[in-house]
């Protein structure tokens, strides 16, 4: 094999003249996670909300959020964010879809990569809350009930702050996920990092630098991710529960 | 006058029916004991008095105030109503003060200081005062009920019920709980109890309900169920839990 080593590459102009090739990777990872941060965000929000709905006493809501999940979770990741990228411009009336078809290059390609990404997540999201919430005595539901609280505010205040120091760990790897599926964006033209490393391939011929830079980048990110879900394990942590820190007492 | 008042009330889950036709009641300061066969129903009836179980048939009044009515206020009756569990169900990740003061202030919209003011109140009323700050989990199970019963008797209610509020304790932390009750019962603290220590029954109780299979079988002051229960089940069920 007669492969030309050249760590040096990363100093060298890029192609698209905008800095070196470490510059372009950097640009990449930058939206690599801005994807990642937006669509967290929304898979949060969203998946909250229809995790909570799954416990509802309510059958409609459940059957709304049975669906959701059964929906955005089946469909496999590429094939939803083609739909968002090529279909759902068609579908929506046309002057919004033109809109859509007429924003600016990185935008044209960011939005819909971002929305997919929450929304894929999101429904894995909703069921770990759902989970979550299912997983605690029914008696607490019951007691806050009892005291006057209303069916929100025992949410809010009883059942969701327990749900999350649960579903916590799961969380975390959610998050990773959404880091390692926003590569998947590239194949709608978002030049993130994956798609940046596969560009400074083809053009410098350095596929081995190239990949290895995206590597470790991705490494580091999810290094600081897991560094901070710990964190805030930590911070949360109830004293005298399981994963609790502080002296147990009585017995 | 009467406090609860129950009228009639039936309840089915689907076709299986759970009370049949119940009628009592509670006066104002009345203690009333309610025990029973396990699956008799006695879980159900209490709850139906605070709404959290719904009833098909019948009514039921809290104070005056219609349970079944759907324009009553339900949140804020039940605010009005104490309810103590038999696993303790306080929220684990907030501190026993936190526990306290949560629906004082959400609920009946009391200042965050005249709540904690009042929850610090009665912990020393349960003689836990010192363990405000701490969580629910560093507890005994004698202590966390303890703070249980603070806990609602921080909403101020005009009623308290107890679902078997010693069964899940180790035997030697029964009486630490019981002595709570039996303090309020004596200050006149109208209380609906489903218990089976009669030992509470004998000492405070005005009368004594026995269910079984969904019906209130016996209803009578204290001193006739303990004397001479008229029904064959209730004697028999007294002798078998008064054996041990
Ligand atoms: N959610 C439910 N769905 C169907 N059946 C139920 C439900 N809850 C209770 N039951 C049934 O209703 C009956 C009465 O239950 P309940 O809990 O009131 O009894 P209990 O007298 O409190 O018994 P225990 O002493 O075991 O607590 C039981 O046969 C129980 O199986
Ligand atoms: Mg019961």
């Amino acid at each position: 094999m007669s492969y030309t080593w050249n760590w040096g590459i990363f100093w060298q102009g890029a192609a698209d003249a905008s800095g070196t090739w470490l510059h372009y990777l950097l640009g990449g990872l930058a939206w690599t996670l801005a994807t990642t941060l937006v669509a967290w965000v929304l898979a949060l929000a969203s998946g909250s909300v229809v995790g909570v709905a799954r416990t509802l006493p309510a059958g409609w809501a459940t059957r709304f959020g049975n669906a959701y999940v059964e929906l955005f979770r089946n469909v496999p990741l590429l094939v939803q964010m083609f739909l968002w990228f090529f279909v759902l411009p068609e579908l929506v009336p046309q002057a919004l879809g033109d809109a859509i078809k007429q924003m600016p290059p990185p935008w044209a390609a960011y939005v819909p990569a971002t929305l997919c990404l929450g929304f894929y997540t999101s429904a894995r999201i909703a069921e770990q809350v759902r989970a979550g919430i299912a997983s605690l005595p029914r008696g607490q539901r019951m007691a806050g009930t009892a005291m006057g609280l209303t069916l929100a505010q025992t949410y809010r205040h009883v059942l969701l702050p327990q749900a999350y120091r649960i579903i916590l760990p799961p969380l975390t790897s959610e998050f990773l996920n959404i880091i390692k599926n926003s590569a998947v964006a590239l194949t709608i033209g978002l030049l993130e990092l994956t798609a940046r490393a596969r560009a400074m391939q083809e053009f410098t011929f350095q596929v081995f630098e190239a990949f290895t830079a995206a590597t470790v980048l991705y490494i580091l990110v999810n290094a600081v991710v897991v560094a901070g879900m710990r964190q805030i394990e930590r911070r949360v942590a109830v004293p005298g529960l399981i994963g609790g820190s502080g002296p147990r007492t009585g017995h | 006058m009467a406090m609860i008042e129950m009228n009639q009330v039936s309840k089915w889950y689907g076709a299986f029916q759970v009370l049949k036709d119940c009628t009592t009641g509670v006066d104002k300061g009345e203690v009333v004991v309610v025990c029973g066969p396990s699956g008799s129903g006695k879980s159900t009836l209490i709850k139906c008095v605070n709404a959290l179980e719904p009833f098909q048939q019948g009514s039921i009044t809290v104070d005056g105030v219609s349970v079944g009515d759907p324009r009553t206020d339900l949140p804020r009756l039940r605010a009005r109503v104490g309810m103590v569990f038999q696993h303790f169900e306080l929220f684990p990740h907030m501190s026993v003060v936190d526990n306290l003061t949560l629906a004082q202030v959400k609920v009946l919209d009391r200042s965050r200081e005249e709540a904690v003011q009042r929850a610090l109140r009665y912990l020393e009323r349960v003689g836990l005062k010192e363990h405000a700050p701490r969580y629910p989990g560093q507890l005994s199970g004698g202590q966390q009920q303890r703070v249980a019963i603070a806990r609602a008797l921080a909403m101020d209610p005009i009623a308290m019920l107890f679902d078997e509020p010693t069964s899940a304790l180790d035997p030697e932390m029964i009486n630490e709980v019981l002595d709570v009750m039996v303090e309020l019962a004596t200050e006149g603290m109208t209380m609906m109890v489903v218990t089976h220590e009669m030992g509470f029954a004998r000492e405070v109780a005005n009368r004594v309900i026995f269910m079984d299979r969904g019906e209130i079988v016996e209803d009578a002051p204290k001193d006739d169920f303990f004397g001479k229960p008229r029904s064959e089940r209730a004697a028999q069920f007294l002798s078998k839990i008064l054996r041990h």
